[in-house]
């Protein structure tokens, strides 16, 4: 009976987990605990929908890029996304420079920039260049282990 | 007897060598080793970083009349209980944005000596004295040839230590800098980069 209970409780989460509580305008967010029950905030099956959203491999995912040059001639970058997780996803970004030739700008703060983003959220963040010579870029993710 | 000694000391010697902990370069690009209570390197590169993100996406440097700013390293002041030489922090962000092409770096005065050139001082002081006549005139620096800086970089790091639980400590390291018009005295720009630790009581954050 328990075993028949976990199994439906999982069938459920796989099913519902895409069907959160949107808010009106996406650009607010109301997270569980803040808004009505649903499967995902309901202190009991939040830990199978948590579950149910690990198995299905649930992460970030990169909606938007926009990319501007400002008033110094530098190139910013914005990331916009979501985390489509059920858990707060931790993870750090590289950006690297490349400029007209495609080679990449070196730069004294070239390194992994630690993110953190809350379960169900939209995030963004900026990255500018150092040098008026970069015209283009690459951005590379990893997992965040260092914090907890 | 002897022989019998001799060969349990080789035997204990040869045991023990193989538990030394075997020493490694850290990969710098890709080190995902665990986190240390004190400020390590990567927590002077995720400060430098921000700190330098946030100056270049401020557009403060980019002179509205065109041209580069003249800036100087002020006093970073050491607020913690570690021995740091600031210079882990100010370097990595003078030399991003002196290459951003916003402003050129001065080394005829500063904050503290790593920041100056002494060279800068002498050369004047042998033109001013007798040995100053030894060299072909036309190759020493004339009086008022100096430029001074437009603007400054200061601040400090501080420590914070907090006791979370029995058995657990919470340390927040304050990175603030700030960059100040010399002329007229009004700040351009400031940031402050929190980072913050929970660890074992037994470790000790210095």
């Amino acid at each position: 009976m328990k075993m028949l209970l976990l199994v439906a409780c999982m069938i459920a989460t796989v099913v519902l987990t895409g069907c959160n509580e949107e808010s009106c305008d996406g650009r607010v967010q109301v997270q569980d605990k803040v808004k009505s029950d649903n499967l995902g905030g309901n202190i009991i099956t939040r830990p199978f929908v948590a579950a149910g959203s690990g198995m299905l491999g649930h992460g970030i995912e990169i909606t938007d890029v926009k990319q501007t040059r400002n008033e110094a001639g530098l190139l910013e970058v914005s990331v916009i996304g979501f985390n489509k997780a059920y858990n707060p996803n931790r993870f750090e970004y590289y950006t690297e420079w490349l400029d007209e030739s495609g080679a990449v700008i070196e730069s004294a703060t070239d390194n992994w920039m630690p993110f953190s983003v809350n379960a169900r959220s939209n995030f963004s963040f900026k990255v500018v260049s150092k040098s008026p010579n970069a015209v283009d870029f690459r951005i590379n993710t990893r997992k965040n282990r260092k914090v907890k | 007897m002897k022989t019998i000694f001799t060969l349990v000391v080789f035997s204990i010697l040869f045991v023990l060598t193989g538990c030394v902990q075997e020493t490694k370069n850290i990969d710098m690009t890709n080190d995902n080793a665990k986190a240390v209570l004190a400020l390590d390197y990567r927590d002077f590169d995720q400060a430098a970083t921000e700190m330098v993100q946030s100056l270049l996406s401020s557009g403060k440097l980019a002179k509205p009349e065109g041209g580069q700013y003249v800036l100087t390293t002020g006093v970073i002041t050491n607020d913690t209980m570690q021995r740091i030489d600031t210079d882990l922090l100010t370097a990595k962000i003078e030399e991003d944005i002196t290459n951003s092409g916003q402003v050129v770096m001065t080394s005829a005065i500063g904050g503290k000596d790593s920041n100056r050139d002494s060279m800068v001082n002498d050369l004047r002081d042998v033109r001013d004295s007798a040995k100053g006549e030894e060299f072909q005139q036309d190759t020493l620096p004339n009086k008022g040839t100096l430029i001074a800086p437009d603007l400054s970089l200061s601040g400090k790091i501080y420590q914070r230590n907090l006791s979370y639980d029995k058995k657990t400590q919470q340390v927040e390291y304050y990175f603030q800098l700030k960059i100040t018009d010399l002329k007229s005295g009004l700040r351009f720009w400031q940031k402050e980069v929190l980072i913050g630790k929970r660890g074992s009581n037994k470790a000790v954050a210095w």
